[in-house]
């Protein structure tokens, strides 16, 4: 039982960490580039340096905004399978005192 | 038996699944809406449970027959058990959502006193015993039962309060709406699975009373 606890939990975060899309922080190395190649895409002539900041205050926010969301979803689910494991830990504790009292019921019934 | 138990595992993986790779993201909560597949499945499971606690209890107080009240307190049990997992996932939902973790508003609140008054149930039967216990807690489980229709309707009944309506979960986007039928499937399957296992709990331990009950009637006399 003990293991199946174990499996099932761990099965939970791998699931979790493997399939959640987990923010990707972006160097200013990154953001850069990927104004610089915009700008000259587009042909428009802007401040780049003013361009690159604002996106880069933009990247931080939203990667700061999904990292909350994330914790709360785990948060979430980490609450949900700590109850069931609870339950089924209280299960085996229960399981265990019958067994152990079946055992002294039978010594006690061939005894003298 | 075991079944039951491998096809509830693949259930609840193939949910896990959905939830986080297959249903999409949706647009105000986004990564928060997920916590809807267990939080409301959970809630549905509770009226199931406590559904089967409310039949039980009737056919017991119809039949006395002791393995019914078995069969009505392991489902009251495993209410219990799926009402604190509504409570416990709501509050972080509603932190995201609403600013706060808990509200006052009316399904909260009766959802609450579902939880106490089943809660109430246990309390009820530890404090008595025999066929008393079996009789009363009877009793109070189909008048517990009486909250569940007010917990369901409550956001008709009192309008304004901050759950969306009832139909909302009905209208969602399909790679969502498939991700919660499987999602309650999984819980409802759970639910099935222990609800077996505490009831043949329950029994063994009800055989074990009577055999030593009998044994010290002899020993007595």
């Amino acid at each position: 039982m003990k293991i199946a606890i174990l499996v099932s939990f761990l099965a939970v975060l791998i699931t979790f960490f493997s399939v959640v899309q987990v923010p990707v922080t972006l160097t200013s190395d990154e953001v850069a580039k990927a104004v610089s190649e915009a700008t000259s895409a587009s042909g428009v002539s802007v401040d780049e340096e003013v361009l690159e900041r604002a996106v880069q205050l933009s990247v931080a926010k939203l990667e700061e905004g999904q990292r909350t969301r994330l914790k709360y979803l785990a948060s979430a689910y980490l609450v949900i399978w700590l109850v069931f494991i609870l339950y089924v830990l209280y299960l085996e504790r229960q399981q265990q005192e019958l067994d152990k009292r079946l055992a002294q019921l039978e010594q006690a019934s061939e005894g003298p | 038996m075991k079944i039951i138990a491998i096809i509830t595992a693949l259930f609840i993986f193939i949910s896990l699944y959905l939830i986080f790779g297959y249903a999409r993201i949706e647009g105000t909560m986004l990564e928060v809406q997920k916590i809807f597949y267990y939080h409301v499945s959970a809630a549905l499971t509770v009226f199931v449970a406590f559904g089967v606690n409310c039949v039980f209890s009737i056919k017991y107080l119809i039949q006395r027959k002791p393995n019914d009240d078995l069969l009505a307190v392991a489902a009251a049990e495993l209410g219990i058990v799926f009402c604190t997992i509504a409570l416990l996932s709501g509050p972080i939902w509603a932190r995201y959502a609403w600013n706060t973790w808990w509200n006052w508003e009316a399904r909260l609140t009766s959802t609450l006193v579902l939880w106490l008054m089943y809660i109430g149930y246990f309390i009820l039967r530890s404090a008595l015993e025999g066929d008393r216990r079996r009789l009363y807690s009877a009793v109070l489980g189909i008048i517990a039962y009486l909250d569940v229709p007010i917990v369901y309707y409550a956001v008709d009944i009192w309008q304004g309060g901050l759950h969306p309506d009832r139909g909302t979960k009905w209208s969602l986007e399909t790679t969502m709406q498939h991700t919660w039928m499987v999602a309650l499937i999984a819980l409802i399957l759970l639910f099935t699975f222990l609800l077996m296992v505490r009831y043949r709990m329950k029994k063994a331990q009800a055989r074990y009373e009577a055999i030593q009950q009998q044994h010290l009637t002899e020993a007595s006399s």
